[in-house]
């Protein structure tokens, strides 16, 4: 009796502490550091006295500080975007990394899927349009072929016939 | 056949044509490149500058007086080179209702104070001791200088080093009403 209700118990303890892990895994995963937070918002944000170098990977006095900055406004309480768009503010969108997609700018996201199809499109034309002659030769080149055969075959017949 | 053919060059051509002028477009068609800062004609940020004399100024402080905001450091060449030019333009200025206030960043207080004492001229200087003020005020490097009107608007902004000029183009600009000079 004593070692069921062991058991009894011991099984409800797992349950409940597989329960509580599945449910808290999901939280605990989308929960970021600070510190993962500031490098997020700093991989989207363009150092402006570097060549090409984002505020993550920049080790110049500005991005030290815009750095600096982002830590403390996150530690505020404020939101990624909230932060971005302060910098936005200050030094326009071409200090984000990638354009918003907003206004024109939304051009610029699809442009590239539409080069790939208009290429892929160029393309099948290509290889569809340099097939067709490809066939054509070698039907031509072919039919002579069988044609000279026969007669080759019409000749050792006939040299043949001289024999019998 | 061959009316076809020169039918789809054309149109290919065309369409590379149309892409390019497309992401011309949208690179550099929608965007305001004479501004300097996307805060001109916006309320300039708030700051408290720490003088170098010890005692501190805010941004408070100055309204109703129009600002010249100077950022410099003392490695800067060109802030050596717009140094003379500053001091001058304070003299013909500091009774004038206007404000010159040098604000130094991405520096040593050593190397500040020899700079200041060679090259600050009369006029305030001091520092952020928060360093915050460069980044609130979006800046990418020295010298800059912003020009705030009496309401606390910011009516200017010129990267580089300033001449004698320069500063009274934009001094005057800021002391007058926004109607007269848009």
């Amino acid at each position: 009796m004593t070692l069921f209700g062991t058991k009894k118990y011991t099984g409800f303890v797992m349950t409940a502490l597989l329960a509580l892990i599945l449910f808290s895994a999901p939280a605990f995963a989308a929960e970021k550091s600070i510190d993962d937070r500031v490098n997020e918002i700093a991989y989207h944000l363009m150092c402006p006295v570097c060549q090409g170098q984002s505020v993550a990977e920049s080790n110049s006095n500005l991005a030290n500080d815009m750095r600096m900055i982002i830590r403390k406004q996150l530690e505020e309480g404020k939101t990624n975007q909230e932060v971005l768009d302060y910098f936005v503010k200050r030094y326009g969108d071409s200090i984000l990394s990638s354009p918003p997609t907003k206004g024109i700018n939304w051009l610029l996201w699809i442009m590239p899927g539409v080069a790939v199809a208009l290429g892929a499109v160029g393309i099948a034309l290509f290889l569809h349009k340099s097939k067709r002659p490809e066939d054509e030769a070698e039907f031509i080149a072919a039919a002579p072929e069988k044609e000279s055969e026969d007669e080759y075959l019409k000749k050792v017949d006939e040299e043949l016939k001289k024999y019998e | 056949m061959n009316i076809v053919n020169s039918i789809i060059k054309f149109g290919v051509l065309a369409v590379i044509i149309l892409i390019l002028a497309v992401l011309g477009y949208a690179l550099f068609g929608d965007r305001d490149l004479t501004k300097t800062s996307p805060l001109i004609g916006k309320e300039a940020p708030g700051f408290t500058i720490k003088l170098y004399d010890g005692k501190r100024i805010t941004s408070e402080e100055l309204k109703g007086k129009t600002v010249l905001l100077n950022f410099w450091a003392s490695w800067c060449t060109p802030c050596r080179q717009e140094a003379p030019a500053l001091e001058e333009a304070w003299q013909k200025y500091k009774d004038m209702n206007v404000v010159f206030l040098g604000v130094n960043v991405w520096d040593d207080n050593e190397n500040a104070m020899a700079y200041m004492k060679k090259f600050g001229g009369e006029y305030p200087h001091g520092i952020d001791p928060e360093e915050e003020i460069q980044v609130n005020f979006g800046i990418g490097g020295v010298p800059e200088t912003y020009f705030i009107d009496e309401t606390g608007k910011i009516r200017d902004k010129y990267n580089g080093p300033l001449t004698r000029d320069i500063i009274d183009y934009y001094l005057e600009r800021a002391m007058k009403p926004e109607e007269q000079t848009s």
